[in-house]
């Protein structure tokens, strides 16, 4: 799919950038351009770098739960 | 062969949208477009599931970049632009031949009445999803489907996007629960940048003609 009409940027393209580290719209941008002109495909662009998100770490209480064996 | 584009997206009000159509559709000759199909969601209603059959064919980033791409956007009031899918029909299979609407060659136009899935989605390797459904087709006939279209996207040799047309809704609620092997697809339907499954029926297919 394309995402970036006003650059022609395809999918592949951005989550090449997501993948190379790019963690924001504007990362992105300035890896590939994709979002840069008139910026109405930006939340695409977050949708994809969410996805790529790893599961954030458990919060503090989960954690001590997890330490102290607390359920 | 032609090209068909298609997006799937939200219109804030979609009967003042429709009501305005008519007025976007001269513009669309000027992107070589000789049909629009559009599609409403059964679920939301604003949500709306558009392919637009282009004749023309030229660099496609050139053409998605066109000033009327965006105006056709900008009259349905949708701020944010989604992806867009842009490909080449590579499979057709009628399943129910009977329901083939007369003189309807538009992309995956459907006989009225009939609910229309449609899916984008990687599926790695098209050739073998299409030999997975014509080895399914009798099943997907017994379970409703009537149509079966394939498309290959021009960018990405790898992703597809795929309208059904199933007979009744609640058939097309069964088929969604199971679809079974030649649905290997659906488990990638949503992620990332690719839209939920949408799940319709048709509004209109028009031609588009230029004076």
């Amino acid at each position: 799919m394309y995402i970036c009409l006003c650059l022609g940027v395809t999918t592949s393209t951005v989550q090449q950038a997501i993948d190379a580290g790019a963690r924001s719209t504007r990362q992105v941008g300035e890896a590939c351009g994709a979002g840069s002109v008139c910026g109405r495909c930006n939340h695409t662009i977050r949708t994809m770098i969410e996805a790529a998100a790893p599961d954030p770490p458990p919060s503090k209480p989960a954690r001590l739960r997890r330490r102290w064996g607390r359920t | 062969m032609s090209l068909v584009l298609a997006a799937d997206y939200r219109v804030p009000d979609f009967d003042h949208w429709w009501a305005g159509l008519a007025a976007d559709l001269p513009r669309l000759p000027g992107l070589g477009a000789h049909h629009v199909v559009v599609y409403r969601s059964l679920q939301d209603a604003s949500r709306v599931f558009v392919t637009i059959g282009v004749r023309e064919r030229g660099p496609v980033d050139a053409l998605l970049r066109s000033p009327l791409m965006l105006s056709w956007f900008d009259s349905a009031g949708v701020e944010e632009i989604p992806p867009m899918f842009a490909g080449e029909m590579v499979e057709k299979l009628d399943l129910s031949p009977q329901t083939e609407p007369p003189g309807a060659p538009a992309a995956g136009s459907t006989a009225a009445g009939a609910v229309i899935v449609a899916a984008i989605a990687p599926v790695g390797r098209p050739d073998r999803l299409r030999a997975s459904v014509h080895a399914a087709a009798a099943r997907l006939a017994a379970s409703g489907v009537q149509r079966f279209w394939i498309y290959r996207a021009l960018d990405d040799q790898a992703e597809v996007m795929i309208l059904l047309q199933i007979a009744t809704e609640r058939q097309a609620g069964q088929w969604i629960r199971h679809p079974g092997a030649a649905a290997g697809f659906m488990a990638e339907v949503g992620a990332g940048a690719y839209p939920p499954l949408f799940v319709g029926r048709l509004v209109q297919a028009i031609e588009v003609r230029g004076d």
